[in-house]
C-alpha cells in the first residue's frame, strides 16, 4: 500500500512537472508575438514583463556573452536580467575597444583582441547602448531588465515565457529598429494559474531598416 | 640620431601587449597592363588628362604602398603612408600622409577626434581604401583626382561627432575643422592642365606632372581653414559637405618663383548604400582660385572650377561592377595664359574580382572627352578624346603585432 502510495504520489509529481515545468504549480504561461505592419513576426526585439502591483521578483544572476565578429557586435541586441555579467569577447581579426556612456552603466574596455577583460557587470536597470571607439559602425544593444521575466523574440517575432504567477503584468516591446512611440506598444495583460494566455502587439510604423555591414576588411576611415 | 633609442623603446614598450594590434603594417602592390589612346599625357609633357597614353603604357606600376600604425597609447596612435608610383618622381619613394590620430573615449553623447601631422581632408565619398585608394574602380573622378594631386592638410584637425545610437538615433552628426599651412601652390596644376582623371595623387616631397610642379609650401605665412558637416545614417548614407578655403595671399612669391594662390571651393556629396549590393555616389565641387598681384582685378588671373561626378556600384559574391559618370569645367575669367578654359566629361566603367583574401583583378576602361583652347599651343586640336583600359593586379597584406 504504501509503495503504492509513493508511486502514485511520484507519477503526480511526474504529471505536473510535465504540465508546468516546475513545482510552483500555479504559475502561468504568456506568449507574446511581435508583427511588423505586413503581419511578419519581428525578430531580436526585447521582451519584457513586469509585475504590476506586485513585489518585482530580483533576476537571477547570470552569465551572457556579447561577442565581437566581423566588426559588429553579435549579437546585436542582448537581453539580461539586472545584476548579470556579460563577457565581452573580441573574436575579430582585428582589436576592438569597447565603450558604453549610457547612463545605466558607463565603461570601457581599453584596446583588445581575444578575453582579456574580466566580465562586466550591470547593476542598474536600463537600455546599455555598446559602440567601439575606433570603428564609428560598430553599435550594440544590452537590455538591462528589472523584471526577471524578459527574454528576445525568435524569427517568427515570438517570445514563449512560462513559470509567471498569476497577477497583473506591464508588456513592454523594445528593439533599435521599432519606429513606434514605445507606449504605443506598451499591453496590459492578467494572467491566471495554471493558464496559459496570449498577447499580439502589432506595428503601426515600418521598421527602421537594419544595418547590412559589408565584408570591408580593408576600408579606411577617410 | 639621439633620438631613435627613445623612438625604440617606445616602440618596444607599446609592442609589450603583443597580439593587441599595437603595431600594425597594412601594405598593397598593384601591377598594371596598360592600353591607351590619345594624346600625350600630363605625366608627360602634354595635356592629355589620363595618366597614361600611348607612349607610355604595356606594364606598369600602379602603385607600391606601406602603411604603418603604431598605437602610443590607447587613444593615440601615429600612421604614415609611404608610397611608390614609378614614375620620373623626385623621390623613388615618398610620404603621401603622416599624423598623430587622437581619439578619446566618448563620456557623453560627442566623440572628440584630432589629427596632426599631413593628411587628407575628409572629402572624397570613393576614396576609401588603404592610403586613399579608390575602391570602386582603379581611376578616382576628376574631382577627387584633383583633391589628391594639388591637396594636404599640413596642419591640425579637429572632429566632434554626435553620436546618435545612444539617443535612440540610427545615425552621427559630425562637425570638422582644420587649421594648415603649407599648401599654397594649391590650384596651379588645375590652372596649367584643368582637370583629369589619374589615380597618381601627389606626395608631400615629390613632383607631378611634367613640367614637374609641387604642391607643398608655405608662401605667404597666412593660414587657411575647412569646416564640414557630416551624417550618417547607420552603415547605409553618409552626406557630407566641406567649405575650403587655403586663404592664400595671390601676390605672394617665393624665392623659387612658385606663387601663392587663393583656391577655395565648397563640395557636397551622399553616398547612399541601400542594400548588401547596391552603392550610389554623386558629389559636387564648385569653387575658384586666383594668382598674381593685382588684387582682384583685370590683371590678376582668376579661374572658376566646378566638377561633379554619379557612380553606380554592385557587388555580389566576390565581384563589383562600376560605372561612372564625370563632368567637369573650368572658366578663366580674367588675366593672362588664357583662356584656360575646360570642358569635359568622361564614362568609366570597372569590374573587379577577389582571387582569396589578398589578390584582387581590377579591369577598367574609360573615356574623356574635352576641350581646352592651350592644346593649340602644342600643335594639336583644342577638343581631345582620350581612351584608356588597365588591367590592375593587387597584393594586399595586413602584419600585425
Amino acid at each position: 500500500m504504501k509503495v503504492a502510495l509513493l508511486a502514485l504520489t511520484s507519477a503526480t509529481c511526474i504529471t505536473f512537472a510535465l504540465l508546468c515545468g516546475t513545482p510552483q504549480c500555479s504559475a502561468a504561461a504568456l506568449s507574446v508575438t511581435l508583427l511588423d505592419r505586413d503581419g511578419h513576426g519581428v525578430e531580436d526585439a526585447v521582451v519584457t514583463v513586469t509585475p504590476v502591483g506586485a513585489r518585482i521578483a530580483v533576476p537571477a544572476v547570470k552569465s551572457a556573452v556579447m561577442d565581437q565578429r566581423d566588426r559588429a557586435f553579435v549579437p546585436r541586441v542582448l537581453a539580461i536580467g539586472v545584476g548579470s555579467r556579460v563577457e565581452f569577447p573580441n573574436n575579430d581579426s582585428v582589436s576592438h575597444q569597447v565603450y558604453s556612456f549610457s547612463p545605466a552603466k558607463r565603461f570601457q574596455l581599453p584596446l583588445y583582441k581575444g578575453e582579456v577583460h574580466p566580465p562586466v557587470t550591470f547593476e542598474q536597470a536600463g537600455l546599455v547602448v555598446l559602440g567601439c571607439n575606433i570603428h564609428d559602425t560598430m553599435v550594440g544593444y544590452i537590455y538591462v531588465s528589472a523584471s526577471p521575466y524578459f527574454g528576445t523574440t525568435d524569427a517568427g517575432g515570438v517570445l514563449a515565457l512560462k513559470d509567471l504567477p498569476k497577477g497583473d503584468y506591464r508588456v513592454a516591446v523594445w528593439s533599435p529598429y521599432i519606429a513606434d512611440p514605445a507606449a504605443s506598444l506598451d499591453r496590459a495583460v492578467h494572467l491566471e494559474a495554471d493558464a496559459a494566455a496570449s498577447e499580439r502587439v502589432v506595428l503601426q510604423l515600418p521598421l527602421r531598416a537594419r544595418p547590412e555591414p559589408r565584408p570591408r576588411r580593408r576600408d579606411w576611415d577617410y | 640620431m639621439r633620438r631613435a633609442p627613445l623612438l625604440a623603446l617606445l616602440v618596444l614598450s607599446t609592442l609589450a601587449a603583443r597580439g593587441q594590434d599595437r603595431l600594425t603594417l597594412d601594405g598593397a602592390v598593384d601591377l598594371r597592363w596598360v592600353h591607351a589612346s590619345g594624346e600625350t599625357s600630363f605625366q608627360n609633357g602634354g595635356l592629355g588628362i589620363t595618366r597614361f597614353d600611348p607612349d607610355h603604357d604595356g606594364l606598369e606600376l600602379g602603385r607600391a604602398l606601406l602603411a604603418p600604425n603604431l598605437r602610443i597609447t590607447d587613444i593615440v596612435s601615429l600612421q604614415g603612408v609611404f608610397d611608390t608610383y614609378g614614375d620620373h618622381n623626385r623621390n623613388p619613394a615618398d610620404v603621401s600622409e603622416f599624423y598623430l590620430d587622437i581619439r578619446p573615449f566618448p563620456w557623453n553623447s560627442v566623440r572628440w577626434r584630432a589629427r596632426l601631422g599631413a593628411f587628407y581632408m575628409p572629402v572624397s565619398l570613393e576614396n576609401r581604401g588603404v592610403g586613399w585608394s579608390e575602391v570602386y574602380s582603379i581611376t578616382p573622378s576628376a574631382l577627387n583626382s584633383w583633391i589628391g594631386e594639388e591637396f594636404r592638410t599640413i596642419g591640425a584637425e579637429v572632429e566632434g561627432r554626435w553620436l546618435g545610437a545612444s539617443h535612440g538615433y540610427l545615425g552621427d552628426f559630425a562637425l570638422v575643422g582644420a587649421i594648415y599651412g603649407w599648401n599654397d601652390p594649391a590650384g596651379a596644376l588645375l590652372a596649367e592642365r584643368g582637370f583629369a582623371l589619374s589615380d597618381r595623387p601627389s606626395t608631400l616631397f615629390g613632383y607631378l606632372g611634367s613640367p614637374p610642379l609641387d604642391f607643398y609650401h608655405e608662401i605667404d605665412h597666412r593660414p587657411g581653414y575647412y569646416g564640414g558637416l557630416s551624417w550618417r545614417h547607420h552603415d547605409r548614407l553618409e552626406v557630407r559637405a566641406l567649405r575650403y578655403d587655403n586663404r592664400g595671399d595671390p601676390a605672394a612669391e617665393n624665392a623659387a618663383g612658385n606663387y601663392a594662390w587663393h583656391t577655395r571651393f565648397t563640395s557636397l556629396g551622399a553616398r547612399l548604400e541601400p542594400d548588401a549590393h547596391w552603392t550610389f555616389i554623386a558629389q559636387d565641387l564648385d569653387g575658384n582660385t586666383a594668382v598674381g598681384s593685382d588684387n582682384e582685378g583685370e590683371e590678376q588671373f582668376y579661374l572658376k572650377m566646378r566638377a561633379a561626378f554619379a557612380l553606380a556600384s554592385f557587388e555580389w559574391a566576390r565581384e563589383r561592377l562600376t560605372a561612372r559618370y564625370d563632368g567637369f569645367h573650368t572658366h578663366q575669367l580674367s588675366g593672362e595664359f588664357g583662356p584656360r578654359n575646360q570642358d569635359g566629361h568622361a564614362w568609366t566603367f570597372a569590374f573587379s574580382h577577389e582571387l582569396g583574401e589578398d589578390w584582387q583583378l581590377v579591369a577598367e576602361w574609360l573615356k574623356v572627352a574635352s576641350s581646352f583652347p592651350p592644346r593649340l599651343l602644342l600643335g594639336i586640336a583644342a577638343d581631345q578624346t582620350q581612351t584608356q583600359f588597365q588591367l590592375a593586379v593587387r597584393y594586399n597584406f595586413d602584419l600585425r603585432w
